[in-house]
């Protein structure tokens, strides 16, 4: 009826260029949603977002020892950073809208934790998540008890020194006071005490007092390496300075926020001390770290809280590796 | 003809205004250190001034995620993550006046973090102001110049 | 009068009266544009590794302020996808002339709201979230499937493009600045209009559509609703219409007197200039006001951005035209003298977003091998580095842009102040304070 100007020839002819245009328009929608949503739905991304948005998604990622496995990590905001705890693997950086692939092996069956690397706000360190390595191979043996468990310490209670140094103790001077001197040079000796209990223990000799401190910090000089000093350092620096400060000072750039969580934490929950001290610990004071031994220090890290904001890295750090973050933390009080 | 020079006159003037050397006052270069902290999603200080030929040093400081610095025009750039300030030194030997802006994607307003820094004078705001005031001058005699114009084309 | 008519060229006419060419750039834009809401809706969240802001908010946007407005008018309305599917559900057919009964509703839009205002208020309530909607690739995928499912609902309620005329928020501007472009289209002879049996151009025909911008092609006067979308080539029986080159801004030699046109014109002169500030500049707080949505932060940045718009930069510009001599009421004289806003806001959205796409055009490169930021690598340049381009010719090119568009509003007041007999001054004076600002903003 509507082509009857033009007659039957015209009229199939613009019927058929109709039809192939419905088509086509059709088939470009199609394509255009469905090409994506395809290939969307068959890209398993684990996708990493700062803690308060919820952090890794999935959180949960399922492996079989012995068997390597591919993640595709992708940030959805800011830079992140992804590695596997007590692994000592060398970190990724996850950022944003990329996509990071790598491939894990672990041998051992077991619950492991990966977390994220890269500072990314004030709850940074609650970005974690956990591999569940699956495998019959061989049975997770014991885990090992941390010194401060053994030794029965209470790392909740305060451990001040009663009495610190005028000045700043210096292994050097320290070194040729102690070599006569009858001390107890064992690792053993230097991990289960603290400076001021070492310093203690020297009163029975004809030192100053001033001598007995650079002693002290002889002994922890000798116990501890250069490079295990600078590999506590990197650690430092990469885990801990951002509440911690640069410089130990407890001034970190998360510092103000973290006494202002801890404020508003006593406001709420109305006489709960336990959240009273949010600020992070000055280790350049030395009533606190001259108090403390190597061992109390192990288990502060280990395990964390003590009521402040301290995250737990137990199961982020291998063993060796906090032993050094301690060696460089005494690095605070003591010239080596 | 008049309009004619006029109009030359006033090309001249542009030309000169957008294209001269400024005078430049001889100041001893200096060695400056900035200490520039981070946020999401702004700088503090977010605006610095320089005179030109002073070395200038930027510690980054990084108070919530990573984040970076990139100077336009000097193309320098450094970045720092929270607890790990990080320095940048150039040598501040062009003038004018420059953005610099996070180069690490730092969340939705990333593009839009935003800083100044001013080495000596910031000439082109000085040109550009210039060159407005002489279009603004020289516009009346001048439209009514290009008005005859049109009118003899027309006719 | 200093016209070129472009339709003269055999090529030229040739792609322009076939429907084939026109429907193949609506396919392919179509299908951009489902993919970028789709992108927004599944893809990266973060907005610069997705398609969907780096597509419409960077590379979209580039072609749109500094090459399609000012060189094209509404070339870009000629190859927007959005009328595709709605025009395809009102008319029952894609080329095929519609029945003679139409398919839905077909209603008139409604006499009050045939004005520009629904298209400030949409632009405004775009503006007022813009820091939100330029880098959240979902709200730009949801604002833009929005603007589609608008177009569709509105194209069976209403005749014709109702949705393109009267509520697309780029549509408005792009209408207002159109008129600066050197570009038109217009009828060859009037005399042949008034002579014309039926009008086909504006009722449709068996070889075309009705004007779908609810526009008579023989009256056009000005580009700002003709949205050229070619129908008319087709539809006329005489040849009577044609496309020109002609000297930039040649429609503002003819000013509107409309306030809804007047005021699209201070809208637009006051985003550029808030956006100059606010997305540019180093003031971080204006930045959290922008970007927190819903706060009462924002709230004042609401108010301020409304109040500049709308009070501040009206207020001055009636302050300076109030005491001038002429024989027309304010309002008239406002509305007129406002013309020589719309050279004056162009070149202030060119130099603004000169500044904001040459800094992130890399990204486009990095996007186009992964759009959806899902780990592709379609052309091998997924991981090309961000890279500011042109930075040493910026400054020069946004100082030339702001005394470029100066000059180029101080002659349009010029001659809407000689149509009305009244002075130019207090709008040049208007003009130039706004221009030093601008360059103190940006600069």
């Amino acid at each position: 009826m509507l082509h009857d100007y033009a007659g039957h020839d015209v009229a199939a002819l613009v019927k058929r260029s109709e039809l192939v245009s419905r088509i086509l328009i059709t088939v470009a929608i199609i394509g255009a949603v469905g090409t994506p949503l395809f290939i969307w739905a068959r890209t398993p991304l684990i996708h990493a977002r700062v803690a308060e948005n919820g952090g890794w998604s999935p959180d949960v990622i399922h492996a079989n020892a012995n068997q390597p496995f591919t993640l595709h990590l992708t940030s959805d905001d800011v830079v992140h950073g992804f590695a596997v705890g007590q692994m000592d693997m060398q970190s990724v950086d996850v950022l944003p809208g990329k996509v990071t692939d790598i491939t894990l092996k672990i041998d051992k069956p077991g619950i492991y934790t990966f977390f994220c690397t890269r500072w990314c706000g004030l709850n940074h360190w609650r970005m974690r998540g956990t591999i569940e390595v699956g495998g019959s191979s061989s049975a997770p043996g014991p885990a090992a008890v941390p010194m401060y468990v053994t030794l029965g310490l209470d790392i909740d209670a305060p451990h001040e020194a009663p009495v610190i140094p005028i000045n700043r103790p210096s292994a050097i001077s320290g070194q040729k006071l102690a070599a006569n001197l009858p001390i107890d040079r064992s690792i053993d000796y230097y991990l289960k005490h603290s400076p001021y209990q070492v310093f203690d223990e020297l009163s029975t000799t004809s030192l100053t007092e001033s001598q007995r401190w650079d002693v002290v910090a002889s002994i922890w000089q000798s116990n501890t390496t250069p490079e295990s000093r600078a590999n506590g350092q990197q650690l430092y620096t990469q885990n801990c300075a951002a509440c911690h400060g640069e410089n130990g000072a407890g001034n970190g750039v998360f510092a103000d926020d973290l006494a202002a969580a801890g404020e508003s934490s006593i406001q709420t929950m109305a006489g709960a001390d336990s959240m009273t001290m949010q600020s992070p610990v000055d280790f350049t004071n030395p009533i606190r770290m001259l108090g403390a031994s190597p061992a109390l220090l192990q288990g502060k890290i280990l395990r964390g809280g003590m009521g402040t904001g301290m995250p737990m890295w137990g199961s982020i750090f291998t063993e060796e590796q906090i032993w050094d973050l301690i060696a460089y933390l005494y690095s605070f009080q003591f010239d080596y | 003809m008049g309009s004619r020079f006029f109009l030359l006159l006033l090309v001249m003037a542009g030309l000169v205004v957008a294209f001269a050397p400024l005078p430049v006052q001889p100041i001893a270069p200096l060695e400056r250190t900035f200490r520039i902290e981070a946020r999401q999603f702004a700088y503090s200080p977010s605006e610095f001034r320089v005179n030109p030929g002073d070395t200038v040093t930027i510690q980054l400081v990084s108070t919530d995620v990573v984040h970076g610095l990139y100077i336009d025009g000097y193309d320098v750039s450094v970045e720092a993550d929270p607890g790990q300030t990080t320095a940048l030194t150039f040598v501040a030997d062009k003038a004018g006046s420059f953005r610099f802006r996070c180069n690490v994607t730092c969340g939705a307003m990333h593009p839009f973090m935003i800083g100044k820094l001013t080495v000596g004078t910031n000439d082109w705001l000085v040109r550009s102001i210039g060159l407005a005031l002489i279009a603004i001058c020289g516009f009346l005699p001048l439209s009514s110049f290009l008005s005859n114009k049109k009118s003899s084309e027309n006719r | 009068m200093n016209r070129f008519e472009l339709t003269r060229l055999p090529f030229i006419k040739k792609i322009l009266k076939s429907r084939y060419p026109q429907l193949a750039v609506f396919i392919v834009m179509l299908v951009g544009y489902i993919f970028a809401i789709l992108a927004g809706l599944i893809g990266s969240p973060v907005g610069s590794r997705n398609f969907s802001i780096v597509f419409v908010w960077i590379a979209w946007w580039a072609v749109l302020i500094l090459v399609a407005v000012p060189f094209f008018g509404r070339g870009w309305c000629a190859v927007c996808p959005i009328p595709l599917p709605s025009e395809w559900l009102q008319r029952g057919a894609v080329l095929s002339p519609p029945d003679k009964k139409p398919k839905w509703f077909n209603l008139r839009w409604p006499k009050f709201l045939r004005n520009i205002w629904m298209q400030n208020i949409s632009f405004l309530l775009l503006a007022l979230f813009s820091s939100v909607l330029l880098t959240t690739p979902n709200i730009t995928g949801i604002v833009l499937a929005a603007m589609l499912v608008a177009a569709i609902g509105l194209s069976m309620v209403f005749e014709r493009r109702s949705f393109c005329r009267y509520l697309c928020p780029v549509g408005g501007f792009i209408g207002l600045y159109s008129q600066t472009a050197p570009i038109e289209l217009r009828i060859k002879d009037k005399q042949v209009c008034v002579t014309c049996d039926g009008k086909p151009c504006y009722n449709g025909s068996e070889n075309g559509y009705g004007c779908p911008w609810d526009v008579f092609p023989g009256g056009l006067t000005r580009n700002t609703y003709c949205g050229l979308c070619m129908e008319c080539i087709r539809t006329c029986p005489h040849d009577n219409i044609a496309i020109n080159l002609r000297p930039f801004s040649a429609d503002l030699a003819k000013p509107s007197t409309r306030m809804d046109e007047a005021f699209k014109a201070f809208i637009m002169l006051g985003s550029s200039m808030i956006y100059a500030g606010v997305l540019l500049g180093p003031w971080g707080t204006f930045k959290d006001a922008a970007y927190n949505v819903g706060t009462s932060v924002w709230l004042v940045y609401v108010i301020i951005f409304l109040a500049i718009i709308f009070i501040i930069l009206p207020g001055l510009f009636a302050l300076g035209i109030l005491k001038t001599k002429s024989a027309l009421p304010l309002k008239q004289r406002f509305a007129s003298l406002a013309t020589a806003l719309i050279p004056l806001g162009l070149m202030f959205w060119v130099a603004f977003s000169l500044s904001f796409v040459l800094t992130n055009a890399s990204y486009i490169i990095a996007s186009l091998s992964d759009p959806l930021g899902l780990g592709w690598n379609l052309f091998g340049t997924a991981n090309a580095a961000w890279q500011p381009l042109l930075t040493t010719i910026l400054a020069p090119a946004q100082t030339l842009a702001l005394v470029g568009g100066l000059i180029w509003s101080a002659r349009t007041a010029q001659k809407a102040a000689d149509k009305i007999k009244t002075s130019s001054i207090p709008v040049i004076a208007f003009c130039f304070m706004t221009t030093l600002v601008m360059m103190w903003l940006l600069l």
